[in-house]
């Protein structure tokens, strides 16, 4: 059986490793001189900065991606080491930002600032959302129905803000309750050695060593249809044949490359579908230091920033992410869809969110780099993707367009992939 | 060399491009220091970069 995938990210590499592992013939179309997508490293003053992705994985070295990781054989490190997550917190009791100093505490103890009786009903609901989750809502109107505190919105929006680029207004209940799960299931964040690309190489390798291609600089320019069924690929006005495609550059994208005429049942259906998909945006700045500004390798929430959700220091764990002597900090912030538009004015409170939050710290901004429309932070907002299939039933959708339920970023990519593979392997 | 409308701001342009003739802060723009060399064009994952 030969399956050819359109791109070469995260969802599509790791698609690759893991049919090869089936015995499938696997081949690879990447329109980019690049492998890895928004999942690698771009060199810039001799720091390892990333295309797309934090150098961080949500769930270390247990979650799903670590788990497909190795289950594919890929040769990958994740470090997972405490603290894994840290929330800051203005000094005194009553200030709402960091301006007169700040005050660090463990996530585990997130519970802190809340109210006593809201610490008594976080208690009961720890235990009764557990049971029967909620749905129908937002996770900000869940809230506000049942938590109603200045700190439970703050810390919420940080939340979600730094792990799914999203305000939690618009992230849907039953996708937060899974992700909450996910969290006590699979434990928090780690750094992969070599960044990114340590992760995006080490699957390049496993698929090439069992005899897998990959073309850089070749986009698939459409879709070989036959019957109703996909029958291969077109590049550079080139035919390439395949019993299955798996498409990583996301639903609307690959619609497009399916011709108006072929007559396909489901097709306007579908297209009125992928039309209503709004990506999420964000903007990472990058910043250089000689002394560490956060210390350890684990995510730093900003909750009372006016738009930084959080921050990490990948070096604190894998210093060669940077030249000798030096540390890379990124600082991440959900830009909301109405903003998309001031993105430099976003980037403005960005900047002056890090100069209270590293107060008296000495350090110079190396990047900003902001993600939307065409190349977002995830090409399908958490828990509204259309998942894998297509109406071509031998067409599939994987990476962050087809992400699986409750999976934070990169291990939502694998969950898709995982869920989709196992879907094509049962046809 | 000309940025359209497309362009996001990613910078994954300015670390291909040898001459640090782009700087980018919400939306790339090429400097004086540019020599349309083209290098970067075909980096760019949003076709923004136009000769």
């Amino acid at each position: 059986m030969k399956a050819i995938i359109i791109g070469s990210g995260l969802g599509g590499l790791l698609s690759a490793a893991r049919l090869s592992k089936e015995g499938y013939e696997v081949e690879i179309f990447e329109r980019l001189p690049i492998v890895g997508g928004r999942f690698t490293n771009i060199p810039y003053k001799g720091f390892h900065l990333s295309t797309g992705a934090l150098h961080m994985i949500p769930h270390g070295p247990a979650g799903p991606l670590a788990q497909l990781l190795e289950y594919v054989d890929a040769d990958v490190e994740i470090v997972r080491r405490k603290p894994i997550a840290v929330i800051r917190v203005p000094r005194k009791k009553g200030d709402t930002d960091y301006k007169y100093g700040h005050k660090d505490l463990l996530f585990e103890n997130f519970r802190v600032p809340f109210s006593l009786w809201n610490r008594i009903k976080l208690m009961y609901y720890v235990i009764s959302t557990r049971k029967k989750p909620p749905t129908g809502q937002s996770f900000e109107q869940w809230c506000r129905d049942h938590i109603p505190q200045d700190w439970t919105y703050r810390i919420s929006d940080a939340f979600f803000g730094w792990s799914l680029s999203l305000k939690a207004a618009d992230v849907p209940v039953e996708e937060a309750f899974e992700i909450i799960e996910n969290l006590y299931r699979f434990g928090g964040p780690g750094i992969p050695i070599g960044g990114c690309k340590g992760i995006t190489d080490a699957l390049v390798d496993v698929i090439r060593s069992r005899g897998g291609t990959i073309h850089t600089s070749s986009e698939v320019t459409a879709l070989k249809m036959d019957n109703g069924k996909v029958s291969g690929v077109i590049v550079n006005e080139e035919e390439h044949d395949a019993d299955i495609v798996l498409s990583d550059i996301g639903h609307p994208a690959t619609a497009d490359l399916i011709d108006e005429k072929a007559d396909i049942e489901g097709m306007d259906d579908y297209i009125r579908k992928t039309d209503k998909i709004k990506p999420s945006a964000g903007i990472k700045i990058c910043l250089s230091s000689d002394k560490p500004l956060i210390g350890h390798g684990g995510v730093l929430l900003t909750p009372y920033a006016k738009r930084v959700n959080g921050i990490n220091e990948v070096t604190n764990i894998d210093p060669n992410l940077a030249p000798e002597g030096k540390h890379l900090t990124m600082a991440h912030q959900c830009v909301h869809w109405n903003d998309i538009d001031d993105i430099e004015k976003e980037i403005d409170l960005g900047l002056e969110d890090l100069k209270d939050i590293f107060a008296g710290k000495e350090y110079e901004v190396l990047l900003i780099q902001s993600y939307s429309n065409g190349w977002p932070v995830n090409r399908s907002p958490s828990g509204a993707d259309l998942r894998n299939r297509t109406p071509v039933p031998n067409l599939y959708i994987v990476g962050d367009g087809a992400k699986g339920k409750g999976g934070i970023e990169v291990e939502g990519i694998a969950l898709g992939v995982k869920n989709c593979i196992q879907d094509i392997l049962n046809l | 060399m000309k940025v359209n409308e497309k362009c996001v701001g990613c910078g994954q342009c300015i670390a291909f491009c040898k001459y640090e003739a782009i700087e980018v802060r919400g939306k790339a723009i090429f400097n004086s220091a540019c020599i349309a060399c083209k290098a970067c064009i075909p980096y760019c994952p949003v076709k923004a970069i136009e000769a």
